[in-house]
């Protein structure tokens, strides 16, 4: 009798569990189904360590084109507008570009808009609890990892409307790092008219076709010795950094979730220590190896960081 | 003499004995009563210094009979208070067992955060901490390295270190708007990627 009960306690647990994945999954499906499709005007801020970012974001399904603004509110400003697959970035200090991509690289994660099932392979999809967000009832769904190199991502999602209300990065600790609350959110059934200006707006030609730009001489001239799971390479290259001038040889990993930039440089002069800056969840490490620098900067640890950095070597 | 010898006390006895003015022999030893008489012999070697190795007081003998004389104190009670005592030092002593480990895992948290606050705080002291984009966008960028002073050499120094923070603040600044900038086409990448690996696996 007990054994009996055993075995079907055993049996329910294990499908609450596929359950559990399964309306994870969901949840996080009907988000990226409810930001593609419905007319809504947020705004939202972004919380990194002691900096804050207001955002406002707008989307709108017009004549069956998906129209899409996130602006930044503070400073200077950014200005992303997406039409369809083209998304055009407006920042003050160079000219417009746009790029073919169907979503916009902003403070979330772009994977969490398209196809989240990509992430199962290093990620654990669970449930958490119910709560109130922005005035409305969420859904917490948490996006763990399964290894402890990198962080987690937690989203609230409006257990209604299926939109996202508050997201943020998670450590192994449980501390939020950076966070992104949605202050106020208004669905309508009829897209806003501010933004159905951008429909007729002009845009500049996307950058050509981007290549899987590997260049094999960059490849060969460094060997990463370690790179946390999942993660694989998207682009090596050699160029100057727009804001200096320098020269540097670039790798751009990413396992799906997060993108990590790895940069070799020639070092700057003077007896510098190594060491790590953080803001928000985004580390920069930089690695003083005597002959040459690595800088690794992405939404890590600072120890997976330092790891990376510290496996860079000059093939033998 | 003897006479006079005779009556006098055992005490008197003892210390003629000792200061060499009476013979030891079988009339003078019947007057002395020898436990006092060692003791004095002992305690004059003490005063000497002659002795060696420890005074020797055999006193088992008045605590054997010092214990026999003891009042027996209620066994019962004292039995239960013994075993209650036991009982608590168990308890302490399982306590401390647990808590040792637990204490150890504390004090090893305690420096890792040390560790860790150290290795963060550490490069902030160089440069202040970059806050993200916007920050760094609106910082001027123009003219890092501030001239050389020819004045003297402390202020040139400080100038040289100074630039040098600027050149690695402007670094950092670069590598972060860079990663921005590149993690922009990474997900785009990704897709490419994604498709050209089906495409591969379709013609095989």
């Amino acid at each position: 009798m007990r054994l009996l009960a055993c075995i079907l306690g055993l049996f329910l647990a294990t499908t609450v569990h596929a359950n559990d994945v399964v309306s994870a999954k969901q949840l996080l499906k009907n988000m990226a189904t409810a930001v593609h499709t419905r007319n809504f005007d947020a705004s939202f801020v972004v919380l990194k360590g002691k900096g804050m970012e207001p955002y406002r974001w707008v989307h709108a399904k017009y004549q069956g084109k998906e129209l899409e603004l996130l602006s930044l509110l503070n400073g200077a400003g950014l200005e992303i507008v997406r039409v369809d697959d083209l998304v055009t970035y407006y920042e003050p200090q160079s000219a417009p570009y746009s790029v073919k991509t169907d979503s916009i690289a902003g403070p979330i994660p772009e994977v969490l808009f398209k196809g989240v099932e990509a992430l199962l392979d290093h990620y654990d999809f669970v449930l958490g609890g119910k709560g109130r967000i922005a005035g409305r009832p969420a859904q917490l769904v948490r996006v763990e990892a399964k290894d402890d190199t990198k962080y987690n991502y937690w989203l609230w999602i409006d257990t209604q409307s299926s939109l996202l209300l508050k997201a943020a990065y998670v450590n192994q600790q449980g501390e939020l790092l950076e966070q992104l609350q949605l202050t106020h959110i208004s669905v309508t059934p009829e897209p806003a008219e501010q933004i159905l200006e951008l429909a007729q707006r002009e845009f500049p030609a996307p950058l050509p076709a981007l290549k899987l730009n590997k260049d094999e001489t960059v490849q060969s001239n460094w060997q990463i010795g370690w790179l946390p799971e999942g993660f694989k390479l998207l682009k090596s290259d050699r160029h100057k950094l727009d804001l200096n001038n320098e020269l540097a040889d670039y790798y751009l990993f990413s396992d799906g979730l997060v993108d990590i930039s790895v940069f070799v440089q020639r070092p700057l002069p003077g007896q510098r220590p190594s060491g790590a800056l953080s803001s928000g969840a985004t580390t920069v490490y930089v690695h003083n190896s005597g002959a040459y620098d690595v800088s690794v900067v992405g939404n890590i640890p600072a120890v997976t960081a330092k790891n990376i950095a510290e496996s860079v070597k000059r093939p033998l | 003499m003897t006479k006079e010898n005779l009556t006098t006390s055992p005490q008197e006895a003892a210390s003629r004995l000792l200061d060499g003015d009476l013979q030891l022999e079988h009339s003078s030893e019947g007057q002395v009563d020898t436990e006092k008489f060692a003791r004095y012999a002992q305690i004059g070697d003490v005063m000497r210094e002659a002795q060696s190795g420890g005074i020797s007081i055999d006193i088992t003998a008045s605590v054997a009979s010092a214990l026999e004389n003891e009042p027996c104190h209620s066994m019962a009670n004292e039995a239960a208070t013994l075993d209650e005592q036991h009982d608590n030092g168990t308890k302490v002593v399982k306590l401390s067992a647990w808590r040792k480990p637990l204490s150890q895992v504390a004090i090893a948290a305690s420096v890792a955060l040390v560790a860790v606050l150290g290795v963060n705080t550490m490069p902030q002291q160089n440069g202040p901490a970059i806050d993200e984009m916007p920050v760094l966008q609106s910082r001027p960028l123009a003219g890092g390295v501030a001239p050389v002073s020819f004045s003297s050499e402390q202020p040139a120094l400080q100038n040289a270190e100074q630039g040098l923070r600027d050149l690695q603040q402007q670094r950092i600044g670069a590598l972060v708007l860079e990663h921005q900038r590149q993690s922009r086409v990474a997900y785009a990448l990704q897709q490419k990627q994604k498709a050209a690996n089906q495409q591969s696996e379709e013609k095989k």
